[in-house]
Formats: C-alpha cells, structure tokens, sequence
C-alpha cells in the first residue's frame, strides 16, 4: 500500500502491525463510564452490548463496513491534497438558464469561503449541472471534493454525468459494492456511509438528496459528514425538500442558503390540491372510488395526459386496479411496487407511451422522470407518505418544456400536519419563484 | 426491541401473567419473520449424525468414520445449514457481530443441558483467529454452561476450514492439542461445534479424548 491510499482516511489494522514512518495511528474505541464511543462512527454503545471476551470492546452499529474494536488501529495520513491538475477541468458544455447560473455563482462563491450551505431547488431545477462551475473552481483550486447521496442509484446515477463533466480529473466512484477498491482520487462520489472511512479528508463536500432515506434524521451519518470534511472545510447539501433540521438551520443563519424556486424551464410548481375522501379504502374495496377522482381521471384522459396514480402501501394496489379497471375498462395501466420482478419493464413502458397511467406506491418518487404527466395521490395522509415525499411526489408533474404545467390531486381521509407542510412548502417556493420571474423577465 | 438481524422493531403481546409475575419479561431476540427462515431439523434423518434424509438408516458418511475409527460419534444437529444459516454465521464469525450469539444462545444451552454430559468441551479456534474475531464462536454460543477447554487449536492453519473443498477438508491433519487430559478419565464428554459439515473437525477432537480414557464422547453442533 503506498502512502496516498491513507491520505485522509481511517484504514483499519491488526493492533499488532508495525508502525510505518510517516503514518499517524489512531485509537479505534474510547470507553467512558458505561458506554464505548467508537472512533469511525462516533455512536456510544452500552458496554455490556459492545464486550467481547477479555475486555475487549467493538462497535456494533458501523460494523457493515468492518468491524471497529480495541483489536484494531486505524492507520491515517493527514491529506496532502497532491493532484495533478489537466486542463481544461470542466469538459461540460451545456449552458445554465440566467437563472441557474446566479445560484451556481453563488454556491461556488460560497465553496471558495468554505461555508455550510444548502441549495434548496425546486425539483426538477437542474441541480446536478449547477454544482458544476462551483466544483470546477475547486478542483482548479486543488481541492480535494466528494460527492455523496444516502442513495446507491443516485450515486450511480451522478457519477457518469460527472466523469463526463470532469474527464481529465482522477475519479473514484465508492459504495457497498463497488467492485473497483479504494484509489486516492481528487474527486470521490460514494454513498454516505463510505464517508465514515475519512478522516479530515475533504475541502468541499457535496451532499445530494440530503433528505433522502435513511440519512434525514441519521445521527450516525451527519456525524460522517463533519467527519470527512477538513476542520476548514466546507460543506454543500443539495435538496428540493429540507426537513425540519435543515429548514431550523436556515433560519438560525447556521446555514447560508441559496433557493432556486423556477424550475430550469422558468415555470412554477404545480399547486397541489387536497379533497376529502374519508371511506377511500371502504370504497375500493366495494370496487368503488371518490367520485372526483373518477371525474378527475376521465379528465385527463380525454385530454390525452397521462398521469401516475399513488396509493400508500403495496397491499392497496390490487383493489385500486380492480376498481379502476371497472371504470375504466377500455384504458391500458399497470400496477408497479418495489419488489415487482417487472418494475423497470413496466416504467420503461409507461415512458415509451404504452399505458396511458401506472398505479404505484411511494417507490416513483424520486429520480423518475415521465414527460407532461399529472400527479394524483390517494390517501396522501398516510404515515408513509412523508412531506419530503409528497413535495417529491406533485414534484413528478410539470417536468417538461413542452407541458410545464400539470395537476396535483392529493386525496386526504382526515387532513392531517404533513399534508398541510407539503401544500405549504410548494407554495413558499412559488411564491419566491414568482418574484423570480418578476426579476428576471428575459427566461 | 429491535430484531437483531434485520433491525425492525420485535413485539410480543403481553400476558396477564407476564405483567403480575415478578422478574424480567423474555423479549425475542429476533423477529418472527427472521426466526422463521431457519429451519430446525426433524423428520427422518441419519440416527447417528442427525444429517436429513429420506429413511431412517446410518448413512453412507457414518459408515465410512465407523470403518475409519472402529467407533462411532452420536452427533446432534439442531438447525438445516441453510441460506438463512450460512448469512447468520457469516455475520456473526467473519463480521465478528458478537451481539449475535444472544440468536441461539438459548435453544443451544438447553440442548446441551438436555444431553446431560459430565464435561462439555468447546470447539476450539486457533490464536490467529482469536487475535482477529476476539472471542470463540461457540463458546460465546454457550454463555452460561460451565465449560472444560481442554482442547488447543495446534496448528497455525493457513487456510480456514471453510475456505477448503469437500476432499482437502478430510485430508485435514489432526488441528487439535490435549491440555491437563487426566480430567477426562471415564467421564461422559459432549463435544460441542457451529457448524458439522463433513464431521472431520470432531472426529479428530473426539479421537483425542477417547484416547485420553473418556468412556462415551457425543456432540453437539447448532447447524448442519
């Protein structure tokens, strides 16, 4: 192993390895009093649970990335940020709207000063491409960045468009199963747990889907995400739905904030629209809907829009087809859930036109993109059915140049504080993004 | 409470008499879903090494120890050595989640107790292994039932058992080492094991404390 693969990182060893010249080593579990603190993750753990045999101790809660105990040491070389610079570094060259190149000077303006931020964009703004000006400017400034999400499938997702965007930059793309091991890289897209493994070892972090599952309210993973960063270091999360923390940040000014409430075609989010249906399951199981949905629905179809139907859980799929399927026999859809063996077979479908609507749980939410379709959801007050989510959800309608607009149906048993949160939150965003558009009348 | 393998939430529906009788309610370990996907072995199997099958012979392996050694082992097998098994042992061994002994703990101490030995002897594992995994697998599956360790792991064995196929594993030399075997001496030894897979590992423990004077050595593993 040469020197570079320990820059910034907390390589686990036997306790017994030598000491090597130049390399710090650190202690892996602190005990105080009744709990164990571990050195990678941070979490206390009640020593009875964290014993092993012969008073050793080991850190039960990050043990998927390998176990931390007092019979190891963490090896660690302070980062040394030693890149080799080629020019140009942005290979990109696609154009951002007036808009998003103002929120893109000021995020990058803010990674020169090394600040904690968050991008709070609409969905469907073009995020992504906007962390490019302000990730060239750092990387040209020989900073070492990383890219992370809570989510595998937006890492993989990024990384391309990124090696695209950087290619004369060395690049490591990190998660559970990554099949290339550990390379000293300047710049590093992986999953949030993999920041766990560094140690002080960025100048600009880059959170995306910070309110993603299983980060938003994840002690263990906030903690990686001051951990990886140097103590100067800056940090930048990316999300079209901050939660409450986040949102508490903001207006304590612990947090600079840059909105980007227009979506990259200048248009507004379509407003989301509550109606009551309190019997909605009663009535699906009698092959039965609210009859606003039924209106709603044959509405859209006469006009030839195509929408996305969401119901809470997987077991509600099956009477909602059913019932569907009575009155609206002569239409082709499809019911898609997680674990469906024919998910990507039936979305591929949807996109190439072939079902007029899918009726699905929470899993389209993010990162599917259908064109000029509308958005109803069914029993949106569920408990599975958080305001990030529904915010995601109406977010799905209006994505394109051709059709920016479309409709929100939320139907609602009892009304319900999450519900109340999402109409809120889009609302405050279009109220920005109509000032906006005031501000920038050329779009 | 939470499942120690897939970390949901574990409920029980309570008692009257879980709340009116004093000490501490038994909470599962374990989810219903989890537990389910091991499965106990019962049924016909091979009247000496507990191994499934259809009749209710010896079968074809236990012949071949009973020509070998001229005696046989009485081995039992609680659970099928299947995927949900193979998972478990992986994270409890080679992840080293020490937590995870609490799974079968229970049902492996009343097997034990069930086969009523003078002595239970543990499976040992070599210095290397208890320098990087921290603590022996089966005896963190025994808490609780006084153990002799009077087997040493010999050699420094490079590669592990597990990583070995079926033929380099029965070429296998003898691993173990007798310590202080006088306390043997017509005594009734239970062997005990994780996993049995070809029976080599405890043919070769049991050969060892028969011939230090044990006068009946039967064994004990939780899977097979």
């Amino acid at each position: 192993m040469t020197l570079t693969e320990y820059y910034g990182r907390l390589v686990l060893v036997n306790r017994h390895q030598p000491e090597i010249a130049g390399v710090t080593t650190l202690k892996t579990i602190t005990r105080e009093g009744a709990v164990v603190r571990c050195g990678r993750c941070g979490q206390v753990t009640p020593v009875h649970e964290a014993a092993l045999p012969g008073g050793e101790f080991y850190c039960p809660q990050c043990i998927n990335l390998g176990r931390v105990s007092t019979l190891c040491k963490f090896y660690h070389v302070p980062e040394a940020n030693q890149f080799e610079l080629k020019k140009p570094v942005l290979t990109w060259n696609g154009k951002l709207s007036p808009l998003q190149a103002r929120a893109a000077k000021q995020v990058a303006d803010r990674m020169v000063a090394h600040q904690s931020q968050l991008l709070w964009a609409v969905t469907g703004a073009g995020k992504t491409e906007m962390m490019f000006p302000g990730i060239a400017a750092a990387l040209a400034r020989g900073e070492r960045l990383a890219v992370a999400s809570p989510r595998v499938d937006v890492c993989l997702e990024l990384y391309p468009r990124l090696r695209a965007a950087f290619a004369n930059t060395e690049m490591a793309l990190l998660h559970g199963r990554a099949e290339r091991p550990y390379h000293y890289a300047q710049l590093t897209v992986c999953t949030t747990h993999q920041l766990l493994r560094f140690y002080h070892a960025f100048d600009n972090l880059i959170i995306d889907e910070v309110d993603a599952f299983p980060y938003a309210a994840n002690p263990l993973l906030f903690y990686a995400s001051r951990q990886a960063v140097k103590k100067t270091g800056g940090r930048l999360f990316l999300t079209a739905t901050p939660d409450a923390t986040l949102q508490g940040a903001v207006r304590q000014r612990k947090l600079a904030v840059t909105y980007l409430p227009l979506r990259f075609h200048g248009h507004l989010l379509p407003t989301i629209h509550c109606h009551l249906a309190r019997r909605w399951r009663v009535q699906l199981r009698h092959q039965q809907m609210p009859s606003q949905l039924v209106r709603v629905m044959r509405s859209a179809l006469r006009k030839q829009h195509r929408f996305l139907l969401f119901v809470p859980h997987v077991k509600d799929l099956a009477p909602a087809a059913a019932a569907v399927h009575r009155y609206f026999a002569s239409q082709s859809f499809a019911t898609v859930h997680a674990s469906d063996p024919a998910r990507l077979t039936k979305v591929q479908a949807m996109r190439d036109g072939q079902y007029q609507f899918l009726i699905t749980t929470s899993i389209l939410e993010r990162g599917v993109t259908f064109p000029e379709i509308d958005v109803f959801v069914l029993g949106a007050d569920d408990a599975v059915f958080s305001t990030a989510a529904l915010v995601q959800i109406a977010g799905r309608a209006g994505r394109s140049a051709s059709r920016p607009t479309g409709r929100v149906e939320f139907w609602v048993a009892d009304h319900c504080r999450r519900v109340n949160q999402a109409v809120r939150q889009v609302a405050y965003m279009n109220n920005k993004g109509r000032r906006c558009q005031d501000a920038v009348p050329a779009l | 409470m939470q499942c120690l393998l897939c970390n949901r939430l574990v409920t029980k529906r309570l008692a009257i008499r879980d709340l009116l009788w004093p000490g501490k309610i038994e909470w599962p370990v374990v989810c219903e879903e989890c537990w389910s996907r091991f499965t106990a072995i019962h049924g016909p199997a091979c009247p000496v090494c507990s191994a499934p099958q259809s009749t209710a012979t010896i079968c074809r392996e236990c012949r071949r120890w009973r020509s070998l050694y001229q005696w046989q082992l009485r081995h039992t097998a609680l659970y099928r050595y299947n995927e949900a098994m193979k998972d478990f042992m992986h994270r409890y061994k080679f992840n080293g989640d020490y937590r995870l002994r609490a799974v079968f703990q229970p049902t492996l101490v009343a097997a034990v107790k069930k086969l009523s030995a003078d002595l239970v002897v543990p499976i040992p594992v070599t210095a290397t292994t208890m320098q990087t995994r921290g603590f022996n697998q089966v005896t963190g599956l025994l808490t609780g039932v006084p153990l002799t360790t009077c087997l040493t792991a010999r050699v420094k064995d490079k590669t592990a058992q597990s990583k070995k196929n079926r033929h380099e594993r029965l070429q296998a030399p003898q691993p173990f080492a007798l310590v202080d075997p006088a306390q043997l001496v017509g005594k009734r030894v239970l062997l005990v094991d994780d996993v049995y897979t070809t029976g080599r590992t405890i043919y070769h423990a049991a050969n060892l404390v028969y011939g230090a004077g044990a006068t009946t050595v039967i064994s004990v593993s939780l899977a097979r």
